[in-house]
């Protein structure tokens, strides 16, 4: 009882927002993918400069809850500028282009910030400090906060794909692109706006899990590699599956790294990946026929 | 010979291999130029994959590294050997290719693409985790392997011995490779990359294609491999880190997707622009008034910028600049042709 509320509970916690965080980085990944069927490799720089732009916010004006909103806005703008200037001549060339383009872009951007800010890692402090006492144990606030607002943001965008007339135009593009221009609907804007929305979500997690990682330029390479599980687990192009992924490899990972080094880890991560491919190759939700 | 290859190709191996008589080529130039070619050969034997069969690999660093690694380990443990190293080289590459290749071609395109980066990221972790070779440091101060066998004075190390060594390895690669793609089995493997369901319909076993097209190109990227360590007389994680498997899908972009020059030509472009970026970048730098080593990962950003513009204005790459009229006719052109989702 003593393992149980001392050890695994707080890992298991720690797993699930680690997975929910993964979540967000992952949403924007499939819904770009099943999009524009790009798989977006500068998504994990855009996750890094969500925690170099929330440092800058919080340079300036010292709160870590202005540099919440403006940090994933600010690098919303600058996906919604890629995308008009870099991705959009290319929808009529074949995935390959654009695979190879954003890898093109990832090394680029991770150079900037590692002439801006330098090669060091940084830290950003907790915006909520201390612990409380939950379930028998003693687990830190900010990560409660930081569970508790990525199930909620996931919450809003399930409402969103679900309940408002944007997130089911999103989704009828990711279906069938053709066939809502067919409709009327002005698909380059859709793109635009959603390459845009999947830029400042993955800002947004990675200035969230700031805190309680550290900032360095090249941490995107390692984010980005765990997403693409994410994605590939879940089934490409599928939300819910992406999600569902998300919460088992951060559970995984976790509850691993219990009993395991983190060597061991990262391969048991990757044979679960192997192992669901083997038995269901189109991982837990994805669609016939999407991009094979 | 000169009929089936072609005088151009002789005229270019003989200037390569004339290279090093030049006064400008010292030992500094020649690693440089053995790194240019050696990376040349990796990015032809990715082409094979990416160019002909239409199949992206993003796990081509592992077999380079997996291959690098055993020579550096049986150099380590005393084989001297140079002939055994590349012989025990073959079979671990082989067996691991056979594995990424089962699994990876029951899937196309991008998830092809992603079971490659995949399988490559687990010997990553291996490698960079187990101290036993090293871990992060990888495998330092490596003897050079013998050529033949008791014979000390054979030993390879100079800069001008390797160079030759790996310009006789890019001769043999083009040869086979060129054989290779005129041959039915690669008429087969554009038939692929055209239209998968009809070669099939057509009654060829695509799957075994595949299969074997993935082992030849990485038992091809492995050659180059093997003999990395000869020169830096190590054996490190950082080549089998995905990026460096992204440099060689850059390096066909740059030279031309869908030829066997191209990618030789992207390879070097790639190396020396990475070294002279390197090189001038911290100058710049000074003359700026900044510090000089925040110039260090420069090179990446420019290299990054102009990806994206080849990407984007030069879809053919390099080559392409000199193949306009026979556009039609070079396998390149395909590539373009082909309507968008018909690869995937």
């Amino acid at each position: 009882m003593e393992y149980v509320t001392a050890v695994l509970l707080p890992q298991a916690l720690h797993g699930l927002f680690f997975g929910a965080a993964l979540a967000l980085l992952a949403l924007g990944l499939t819904v770009i993918f099943g999009l524009l069927g790009v798989m977006n490799f500068a998504h994990g720089e855009l996750f890094m400069l969500g925690a170099y732009a929330g440092i800058v916010v919080i340079g300036l004006t010292e709160s870590f809850w202005v540099a919440l909103v403006l940090a994933p806005l600010a690098v919303g703008a600058l996906g919604a500028l890629t995308e008009v200037l870099t991705l959009r001549p290319l929808y009529r060339r074949e995935p390959l282009y654009g695979l190879i383009l954003t890898f093109g872009l990832s090394l680029g951007l991770r150079e900037v910030v590692r002439e801006v800010w330098g090669g060091d890692m940084r830290r950003i402090f907790e915006p909520i400090t201390g612990s409380v006492p939950l379930l028998g144990m003693i687990y830190p606030k900010y990560r409660l906060f930081l569970l508790g607002f990525s199930l909620l943001l996931l919450l809003i965008l399930w409402l969103f794909f679900t309940r408002t007339r944007a997130g089911i135009i999103v989704r009828a593009a990711v279906q069938d692109a053709e066939m809502l221009d067919g409709l009327g609907v002005d698909v380059p804007r859709v793109f635009t706006l959603t390459f845009a929305g999947s830029s400042a979500l993955a800002a947004l997690a990675g200035l969230l899990l700031a805190p309680v990682i550290t900032v360095y330029p090249t941490m995107g390479v390692e984010w980005i590699l765990l997403a693409f599980i994410v994605v590939i687990l879940g089934g490409m192009g599928s939300m819910g599956g992406s999600v569902l992924a998300a919460l088992v490899i951060g559970e995984a990972q976790s509850l691993f790294s219990l009993w395991m080094n983190p060597q061991r880890v990262a391969i048991a991560i990757f044979a679960i990946m192997i192992f669901v491919l083997i038995v269901r190759p189109r991982g837990f939700f994805g669609r016939e026929g999407v991009l094979e | 010979m000169i009929g089936r290859f072609g005088w151009r190709m002789w005229l270019a191996f003989a200037i390569l291999a004339a290279l090093p008589a030049l006064p400008f080529m010292t030992g500094y130039r020649l690693n440089l130029a053995f790194d240019a070619l050696l990376f040349g050969i990796v990015a032809m034997s990715l082409d094979l994959l990416m160019g002909y069969t239409g199949m992206i690999s993003f796990g081509h660093a592992a077999f380079l590294g997996l291959r690098a690694y055993s020579t550096a380990i049986l150099l380590e443990r005393g084989v001297r050997s140079l002939w055994l190293c590349l012989g025990a080289a073959v079979v671990v590459v082989g067996v691991y290719a056979l594995v990424v290749a089962y699994f990876a071609t029951t899937r196309r395109g991008i998830y092809f693409a992603l079971l490659t980066l995949i399988f490559a990221e687990v010997v990553y972790t291996f490698f960079r985790y187990t101290q036993t070779f090293g871990g992060s440091d990888g495998i330092q101060g490596l003897e050079a392997p013998h050529l033949i066998p008791g014979v000390p004075a054979s030993t390879l190390g100079s800069p001008l011995e390797n160079y030759y060594l790996v310009l006789i390895l890019l001769l043999l690669t083009y040869v086979l490779c060129r054989t290779l793609v005129e041959s039915h089995f690669g008429r087969v493997l554009i038939a692929i990359r055209e239209n998968e369901d009809r070669a099939r319909f057509l009654g060829y076993h695509v799957r075994g294609y595949k299969m074997a097209v993935c082992l030849i190109s990485a038992l091809l990227a492995g050659v180059a491999g093997a003999v990395y360590p000869v020169r830096l007389a190590n054996a490190t994680p950082d080549l089998l880190l995905w990026t460096i498997s992204g440099e060689a899908i850059v390096m066909v972009m740059i030279g031309g997707i869908g030829t066997l020059v191209g990618p030789v030509i992207g390879g070097v472009f790639f190396i020396l622009l990475q070294e002279e970026v390197s090189t001038y970048a911290p100058r710049l730098y000074q003359l700026l008034g900044f510090s000089p080593e925040k110039g260090a990962g420069l090179h990446f950003l420019i290299i990054g910028i102009i990806l994206v513009l080849i990407v984007l204005f030069m879809p053919k790459g390099l080559v392409g600049l000199f193949r306009r009229r026979r556009a039609r006719r070079a396998p390149s052109a395909a590539v373009q042709t082909v309507p968008a989702g018909e690869l995937e």
